[in-house]
């Protein structure tokens, strides 16, 4: 096959993964609203099939470029999408066995491949010599690996804040009785909403559509402890391959500097989660602000800050 | 903090720092500072990267600037109250690490103690055994130590005490050790080290002394003008472009030279591959054109050699491959002085295409080289002009001027002829050496090593207790899990039948 034909192969299968996950994201936000199984089925049956697609766009993209097609922030960009959603597939479906978040993560994904064809697409070419180095790839594929697992440890941390504060709503709206617990399904009317209120609403939506906080809690920071010795992995390589071509290993370049940042605040998180206190609504905040300096990282570094990593950009 | 408390003297306020910078919270603290120190570094132009964004802010905003300057925001990581940050947070990792180290190695020699009431922990469960409680218990110590517990007991009663998971505190603690050892080795190396540039044309030497830098040399606080002496001699420069102009490889080939002058070996010098040689590295960094030029008087050269030859800042849209290369002679030693400045097009092709159509092409390669020339005669203001890359035309008056092509002599009249035997390639070396790149590479090694086992290993603990119940005895097994109880909860589970199978293959036999 010729360069061109491999260039088109790309794209296409990019098109395919891309619609195939625009309607696993909507079915999967169908199923977290009315349960329907089939539904989900479908969803799932979209979102292997939008993998397989964009893993077909990768290779074809690479074939095109005659390199590892990790070059640019288009390449970069595709890639993450792709880890998000196997990260998701694997761990959140997989491991963790929680079938309803599924559609905040292809939500990420879906926006990601938006982003990347509107505002990042560059032709698959070439590199210059300073992007030629086995460290290179080894640093951006863990740095593209531990963005989407801190990405997805993120997007769930935002659904716990959601569903924790839901919860403690409901804990205030019910006050137990002489401490003890209280079974919200068959509370007896005086112990359920207060009498000027509305009626209750139907029991599904008092139990809340998401998981309980506890699993949302105990996945996010799963991802994000996995994730984190990845992100460390990846600024070491970094620097390895930061000696061999622009010879120091750390020079406070915009791209270091906040991967180092972002590198802080998650540790930080973590370091909150071992203290007693700052469990819970606290140290999903400070996963917030990671994520949030996660994406300064990636986008507004290579955009809007000149730097050495500028070239990794649009050009 | 009580009302009986004296005014606080100097001991007091010392230990009060002390305990304050013994808390994790201070080291954090410490650590987020510098990661919004690095925020502000990464917004505004920093010296030496950004110098003119950082020039244009002076010029424009005078006020800002000069704000910007007094608080260090311009070389934020080079400042006084970064290095204090930086100082700070060494210290309280030290002052925090220290204890938590000395609590971990009293742990590990003391042994898990045993517990009394097992049926009231998280974990619990009863199996009836065979044996006696004494081979019971023995039973239970073999299967928790093939399970890599750390057991003690029996000691005289028939119960023991075990606990597994120390690698959670130790990874920890490896990880922040290696984490403290590595700021120290940032510091070290870069403080003893030192990094600039080598401009080297082809067929010449260069020795790694403080005079024959290129530019500025950066140099560590600490360093002790102890340069190597090495050699390099570059035998050739080639730069390899692809069709679109695109460059494609940059190679110095070379040999190293020890300080003795000893050949040390043949090196190829590439993009992303550098090459050292007594701890000093030679990294490719650019490259230019050198023309040799041979001005003669009468017959007598007065200068014969390479001239390293310079390029300007490209304006917007134009490749630097389309621009053409300046460089200048100056001649002091003659009366008047004489100065003449050169622009050389390696690719004289790109020229004529300038001439006929407004647009240099990219010159790739040589191609029939040609040098246009301007001579002046007068006063070059040798002591008010240093740089050997500018004439100062002021006392000057221009004499001739002309074209000369590789291997052509002109006449420039006065007896004076300038020829251009040969063009040649110099190359930019980055040179430089940080012993602490070592100590660096192996405490991130070290980092990530320790927070492998610090996320991912748990601290658990089981108790065995063994009674005699009818002819055998009955183990009263409890577990206690500090993290991942779900975990903890299987693992608890496939102790408890070990040991119903290890009683029962006791019986067996």
């Amino acid at each position: 096959m010729s360069t061109a034909s491999w260039a088109r192969l790309s794209t296409d299968a990019f098109s395919v993964a891309f619609f195939a996950y625009l309607f696993a994201m909507l079915a999967s936000f169908y199923y977290l609203a009315f349960r329907r199984k089939p539904v989900w089925v479908a969803a799932m049956v979209a979102t292997y099939a939008g993998l397989a697609a964009q893993l077909i766009s990768i290779v074809a993209r690479g074939m095109a470029a005659g390199r590892i097609p990790l070059g640019n922030m288009y390449e970069y960009s595709v890639f993450l999408s792709f880890l998000v959603v196997l990260a998701y597939v694997v761990f959140v479906e997989g491991v963790a066995r929680v079938h309803t978040v599924g559609g905040f993560v292809l939500a990420f994904a879906v926006l990601t491949m938006a982003v990347a064809v509107l505002f990042l697409y560059v032709g698959p070419e070439p590199l210059v010599p300073a992007l030629n180095s086995y460290w290179r790839q080894i640093h951006v594929s863990s740095m593209i690996l531990s963005s989407s697992l801190l990405a997805v440890g993120c997007i769930i941390t935002i659904l716990y804040l959601v569903k924790e504060r839901r919860e403690r709503r409901l804990a205030e709206t019910i006050a137990p009785i002489m401490g003890g617990a209280v079974d919200l399904e068959n509370a007896p009317p005086h112990l359920g909403v207060g009498a000027d209120e509305p009626a209750a609403p139907a029991p599904t939506l008092r139990r809340g559509l998401l998981p309980p906080s506890a699993t949302l809690d105990r996945l996010a920071y799963r991802m994000i402890a996995f994730g984190f010795p990845i992100w460390t992995f990846g600024i070491i390589t970094g620097a390895i391959w930061a000696e061999s071509a622009w010879s120091r290993y750390w020079g406070w370049d915009p791209k270091e500097t906040w991967s180092f940042i972002t590198w802080v605040i998650f540790a930080g998180y973590l370091h909150a989660r071992a203290t007693s206190g700052w469990k819970g609504r606290r140290a999903a905040v400070i996963a917030l602000v990671g994520f949030v300096s996660l994406l300064i990282t990636y986008y507004a570094v290579n955009l809007w800050i000149v730097g050495l990593h500028s070239y990794a950009g649009v050009s | 903090m009580s009302s009986s408390t004296p005014t606080p003297t100097l001991r007091r306020s010392v230990a009060l720092v002390w305990r304050s910078l013994r808390s994790m919270r201070t080291a954090l603290i410490l650590l987020l500072l510098i990661a919004l120190a690095a925020v502000a570094g990464s917004l505004v132009p920093q010296v030496s990267v950004a110098d003119a964004r950082i020039a244009s802010i002076f010029r424009d905003h005078p006020l800002r600037a000069r704000i910007y300057e007094q608080l260090g925001l311009f070389d934020v990581f080079g400042s006084w109250w970064f290095t204090l940050l930086y100082s700070l947070l060494l210290v309280s990792l030290a002052a925090c690490l220290l204890p938590r180290t000395r609590a971990f190695i009293r742990n590990l020699r003391t042994k898990p103690t045993p517990a009394r009431e097992l049926d009231v922990l998280r974990h619990y469960a009863e199996v009836e055994v065979p044996s006696d409680p004494e081979h019971a218990i023995l039973g239970a110590r073999r299967v928790l130590r093939r399970r890599l517990f750390r057991v003690s007991g029996p000691n005289g009663a028939p119960s023991l005490a075990a606990d597994k998971g120390i690698g959670r505190e130790g990874g920890s603690l490896l990880f922040h050790w290696a984490f403290f050892v590595l700021l120290v080795g940032i510091v070290w190396g870069k403080g003893t080290g030192f990094s600039g540039q080598a401009v080297v044309v082809e067929g010449q030497a260069w020795t790694e002394a403080h005079a024959n830098f290129d530019g500025t040399l950066r140099e560590g606080s600490f360093f002790g003008e102890d340069h190597s002496g090495v050699q390099i001699r570059v035998e050739d420069f080639k730069a390899t472009y692809r069709m679109t102009g695109q460059p494609q490889d940059f190679v110095t080939r070379a040999e190293l030279l020890n300080a003795d002058g000893t050949p040390a070996r043949q090196v190829d010098i590439r993009v992303n591959h550098p090459a050292e040689i007594d701890g000093v590295k030679f990294f490719q960094f650019g490259y230019g054109w050198a023309p040799v030029i041979r001005v003669e008087r009468d017959g007598v050269p007065i200068l014969d050699g390479p001239v390293v030859c310079q390029q300007n800042a490209p304006p917007e849209g134009v490749s630097p491959l389309q621009l053409p290369w300046n460089c200048v002679v100056k001649l002091p030693s003659l009366d008047p002085d004489i100065g003449i400045r050169f622009e050389l097009w390696p690719d004289s092709r790109a020229l004529y295409a300038l001439l006929e159509t407004g647009q240099a092409m990219p010159m790739i390669t040589e191609f029939a080289p040609v040098m246009t020339y301007e001579a002046y005669r007068g006063d070059l203001r040798s002591d008010l002009v240093q740089s050997t890359s500018i004439l100062d035309t002021t006392a000057m008056q221009r004499f001739d001027r002309g074209v000369v092509g590789a291997g052509e002599t002109k006449d420039l009249g006065d007896g004076l002829t300038v020829s251009f035997p040969d063009l040649r390639q110099y190359t930019v070396l980055t040179v430089s050496r940080d012993r602490g790149l070592w100590i660096v590479f192996l405490a991130a090694i070290l980092v990530l090593l320790g927070l492998l086992p610090a996320l991912y290993t748990s601290r658990r603990k089981v108790w065995v207790t063994a009674e005699p119940e009818g002819s055998g005895s009955l183990l009263k097994v409890g577990g206690f899990a500090l993290q991942r109880r779900s975990q903890f909860e299987e693992e608890f589970g496939k102790v408890v039948r070990e040991l119903r199978r290890a009683s029962e293959e006791k019986v067996g036999t």
